[in-house]
């Protein structure tokens, strides 16, 4: 399983959730795989992608959240595993696409090219709904048990690298406003 | 119970929130901010008892480190809301990064009270370097900033310091300083 794999099957299961996407090829990737204005790119703030989408996530509970973040942002800001499981937000699915390296950079490998385990992690810090799928079907029966039991939930894909075929617009603002004008336009018509 | 408290009325466990506190709560409160994101440290705790106990509504959600903070506050923005920080000045050395490159390339709105380290009634040598550069560094980044200098204007500077901000869609700080938050000669902490 790729990184784009993965993302074009968890970007397959999204009906109207917004998604927080970590700078790099993983946003990269998930604007090729299908581009919507429910996809918040980041272009910076590396390590903060997994905080931004809990932050979103207590904002709007009526909705469920998703960040797509890396083993390598993640490994930056391991404390915001222990604030989303303080917080606890049950509307929370945070996809790490762990291949193991910095593949925006060159593709130096990270810890959990070794030791390290972002599960393990998770639960160590008390998230108690996690899982780690090592190929498309595991990663499919996560996706859907993040979907029908309340979380927050961390799953962990382990991938491999894959070349990215284009990129999001560039223009931090208007992604940005169009985020938002998407959640908004649809705000109130759900409820939890 | 046979405590007393002398310095603070009938309940010893509530202390009196000093008067610049309880400005910068009311200050947060009309200014909009219903969700506060932050990290402890002495003086933002009369901040956090002041909202307490009178804005008890209001959301404090307690981050690991200020840079991922200003993460979560830029997800209740994207969300909807108007978020707060509470730092101390240290810390927004450790969130540096993520002020210009999600809060201002993005332009999410965040007010960022600052509780200062390294100026004057300072104690600890190694707060100072990053106490002396809050400023520098927020000018740097094009931060707007007001610094509370008497305990009566602390609501005023925060209210047009939100304006700022919510009005403009850029994080704006407003600074707490040591002389304003400690009392003089006390704090070695």
């Amino acid at each position: 399983m790729t990184r784009f794999d993965a993302i074009d099957l968890a970007r397959r299961t999204l009906t109207d959730e917004p998604v927080v996407v970590n700078l790099g090829h993983a946003a990269y990737e998930l604007f090729a795989a299908g581009d919507r204005p429910l996809n918040f790119y980041t272009w910076g703030s590396m390590g903060l992608t997994s905080s931004i989408a809990l932050g979103l996530a207590l904002a709007r509970p009526d909705r469920r959240v998703v960040a797509l973040d890396g083993d390598g942002s993640l490994l930056m800001n391991l404390g915001s595993l222990a604030t989303i499981a303080a917080c606890s937000p049950a509307n929370l699915l945070l996809l790490v696409l762990d291949n193991g390296q910095y593949g925006t950079t060159g593709g130096q490998a990270t810890p959990t090219a070794g030791a390290a385990d972002l599960e393990a992690a998770a639960r160590a810090m008390g998230v108690r709904r996690t899982a780690t799928a090592r190929d498309a079907q595991q990663l499919e029966g996560a996706l859907e048990a993040s979907r029908t039991t309340p979380g927050p939930w961390v799953v962990v894909a382990k991938v491999d690298e894959s070349a990215p075929t284009a990129k999001p617009p560039l223009d931090c603002v208007l992604i940005k406003q169009r985020f938002m004008n998407a959640l908004a336009a649809d705000s109130g018509s759900r409820t939890p | 119970m046979s405590q007393t408290d002398h310095h603070s009325g009938s309940d010893f466990r509530k202390p009196a929130v000093p008067r610049w506190a309880a400005g910068v709560s009311d200050g947060l409160w009309d200014g909009g901010c219903r969700e506060v994101v932050y990290v402890p440290d002495n003086p933002l705790s009369h901040i956090l008892a002041a909202l307490e106990r009178s804005h008890p509504t209001v959301r404090t959600t307690l981050a690991t480190r200020e840079e991922e903070a200003v993460g979560i506050a830029a997800g209740l923005y994207l969300g909807g809301t108007m978020p707060a920080l509470l730092m101390q000045s240290s810390g927004l050395g450790n969130a540096l990064n993520a002020v210009g490159s999600l809060l201002i390339a993005f332009q999410i709105p965040v007010v960022m009270v600052v509780s200062m380290r390294g100026d004057p009634g300072e104690w600890n040598s190694a707060q100072v370097p990053i106490g002396r550069a809050v400023r520098p560094m927020l000018d740097a980044l094009g931060v707007s900033h007001l610094s509370v200098e008497r305990e009566d204007e602390a609501r005023d500077v925060v209210v047009s310091l939100a304006q700022l901000a919510f009005g403009t869609r850029l994080p704006v700080a407003c600074l707490l300083p040591r002389r304003l938050t400690v009392p003089a000669g006390g704090g070695r902490s």
